[in-house]
């Protein structure tokens, strides 16, 4: 039997961050991984996080993956792949299949990150091969380049449910619907509008019916659900699909904990069957701590901060550091994740109908519903401003806790205020340079650079493309409105790439100046 | 959680659905119905739902359709899931072939 100072079960963000801390205070940690890549669920998120610095804010998922690797790896840490931990004790003591064999291990402390596993949900025709869960969508396409389908309907309008959308439509696919049973989209609004812009449409209090197909999908049926979820008849809505998603939510895989004797229970605020713990990880058998999603479902910038206080916990609790060390580095996590959950889609308010932002202006309901700000709603928001001149027009409508825009600017023409939920505004005074920094750091893709009126009856619109094959400069297409309609006609001007935009592409289109604060996405004429 | 069932109360007669040939564990082929009917037959907590029908044995080892299993024993209960106690966790927590599970480093 082997003995380590941490065994950490699972290398995602969680236990990454958690093997980290635990190895600069000089203690011996061992990961393991059922996988046979590491990182956990980072290396499928192309997109770019929210938050601020602190959190890694502007990049994107499977970059802090590779930065938490490199880091564990500077530090000693050893990382076992293929390592399927079958069994917990309450001494401690950890079962590992390894390979074709069952190895012992002792830890002098745990730290249990195993993350969640997919919720689904049944209707008839749901064991069909096409239906799948929005992370095995998301190991297809940006682990192992394969599509997972030509036209696909999303069940869930979750931010996974919105990010696997925007992530199918990158990869060619067609995204037919999503679709959720819920009255209002669970995601961020930013995610929404930038999948809605691409032309995708947005069933609310919708749920299906059934999926058709024999030996595999060939269509499903959706139907309106009312208030008590019951089917309202008639509305059915019939689309030829060969994939159906599930984003359904997701559950923690806590089982191990509960091998143990971690006292548990079942919140449905943090996903189902968790244990309890205080607030820095620590369960009720002392020297067992739990970080990340296995603790209640969150995200994984909150997971990887649990994890390195948990990792901060288990350097005091082995006589490492002083109780005064330790207090002093987890008052910094404890700032940095009450940060996180401040805002509309924060963990305290869940399922809470919030109708005002905190500046008291109404929030969208057409985002809600439909997903995409209403032409008549924009203008109320302090991001849009008009002025002569290319200048900024920050569609961000939502109080999140995210700010790279502010940093962005070279200009400080951007501010989020003194918090970092607060919505962006443009600072009168301020002079846009046109440089796109800002259209490029926006995590939602909600920033455009815009000239009204360029005095020939055209306006000019810069905004984010992150699509393959890229226009080209002269390109004849059409302007989409955020409905992700065809409003008018549209010219590239030109088709910025640079590597500080990170694989944002700032794509320049001319539109006639009554589109200037109408069109929002460029898609090229079919020849 | 974990309070004593009140085998007494009287959760009527089993009545039929039309889904109810719908597979909830598939690793075990075991449909709606027959989770609903053992129910019936007095099998009161996921635990002896699980040893009665197998749901949750299989290959995926319930994590696909514990919750749904528990929705459904709830529902049939007239109780909220959050009430019924889950089954038990015991290792080997992956399906493991007994060659290896018993083949143990020196």
């Amino acid at each position: 039997m082997k003995r380590y100072e941490v065994i950490i079960v699972g290398a995602g963000p969680s236990g990454l961050s958690a093997a980290i801390e635990a190895a600069k205070k000089g203690l011996k940690v061992v990961v393991f991984d059922e996988n046979e890549k590491p990182g956990g669920q980072l290396f499928k998120q192309i997109h770019k996080f929210f938050g601020s610095k602190e959190h890694h804010a502007k990049i994107r998922g499977f970059k802090i993956g590779e930065e938490l690797l490199q880091e564990a790896d500077a530090l000693g840490v050893e990382v076992i792949l293929n390592a399927t931990v079958v069994g917990l004790y309450s001494d401690k003591e950890v079962n590992v299949k390894i390979g074709d064999q069952i190895h012992h291990y002792k830890g002098d402390t745990v730290i249990i990150a195993t993350g969640a596993s997919e919720n689904m949900v049944t209707f008839p025709g749901w064991t069909l091969p096409g239906v799948i869960g929005a992370g095995a969508a998301q190991t297809m396409m940006n682990l192992h380049g394969i599509q997972p389908g030509k036209k696909i309907l999303m069940l869930g309008s979750g931010n996974v449910g919105l990010v696997v959308s925007f992530q199918l439509l990158q990869a060619g696919c067609e995204v037919v619907a999503i679709v959720d049973a819920l009255p209002r989209v669970g995601g961020y609004g930013v995610h929404a509008s930038k999948v809605a812009r691409c032309g995708v449409p947005f069933y609310l209090s919708h749920t299906i019916k059934a999926v058709e197909g024999k030996d595999k999908v060939t269509g499903v049926v959706i139907h309106q659900i009312d208030e008590r979820f019951m089917p309202i008849a008639g509305t059915e809505k019939h689309f030829d699909v060969d994939t159906v998603c599930m984003a359904v939510g997701l559950s923690p895989m806590s089982q191990l904990l509960k091998m143990a004797g971690c006292e548990m229970e079942d919140n449905p605020k943090r996903g189902g069957q968790v244990p309890i713990v205080n607030e820095y990880g620590e369960t009720s058998v002392s020297g067992i701590y739990a970080a990340g999603d296995v603790s209640g479902i969150e995200e994984a910038s909150s997971a990887m901060i649990e994890g390195k206080m948990a990792g901060v916990c288990v350097a005091e609790y082995l006589g490492y550091i002083e109780k005064e060390e330790r207090d002093a580095e987890l008052k910094i996590f404890e700032k940095d994740l009450d940060s996180l959950r401040q805002g509309m889609f924060a963990p305290k308010n869940r399922g809470k109908k919030i109708e005002k932002t905190d500046e008291g202006i109404d929030i969208s309901t057409n985002l809600l519903e439909k997903g995409y700000v209403a032409d008549d709603e924009i203008e109320r928001f302090p991001g849009v401003t008009h002025k002569a001149g290319v200048h900024p027009v920050i569609e961000c409508t939502q109080n999140i806790p995210c700010n790279p825009c502010q940093d962005a600017c070279p200009k400080k023409c951007i501010s989020t205020g003194d918090n970092i939920t607060y919505l962006p505004f443009v600072k009168e005074d301020a002079e846009c340079i046109n440089c796109g920094m800002c259209v490029a750091s926006c995590s939602g893709q909600a920033i455009f650079l815009v000239d009204e009126d360029c005095g020939d009856g055209t306006a000019t619109v810069t905004l984010p493309y992150e699509f393959l094959p890229l226009p080209q400069e002269g390109d004849k297409g059409y302007g989409l409105s955020r409905k992700g309609e065809k409003v008018c006609e549209a010219t590239v001007v030109s088709v910025k790439s640079v590597k500080a935009f990170d694989h944002t592409n700032l794509l320049t289109m001319r539109v006639p100046k009554e589109y200037a604060m109408k069109a929002r996405f460029f898609k090229k004429a079919e020849v | 959680m974990n309070t004593v069932i009140d085998r007494s109360k009287d959760i009527g007669e089993f009545i039929p659905q039309p889904d109810d040939d719908m597979l909830i564990c598939r690793c075990e082929e075991i449909t709606k119905g027959e989770i609903r009917k053992a129910v019936h037959d007095g099998m009161w907590t996921l635990t002896e739902i699980r040893r009665y029908l197998r749901t949750g044995m299989g290959l995926c080892q319930g994590q696909t359709c514990s919750r749904l299993v528990k929705g459904i024993v709830a529902r049939e209960l007239g109780v909220s899931p959050a009430e019924l106690e889950p089954a038990t966790s015991r290792s080997p927590m992956r399906p493991v072939e007994m060659k290896v599970f018993g083949k143990e480093e020196a």
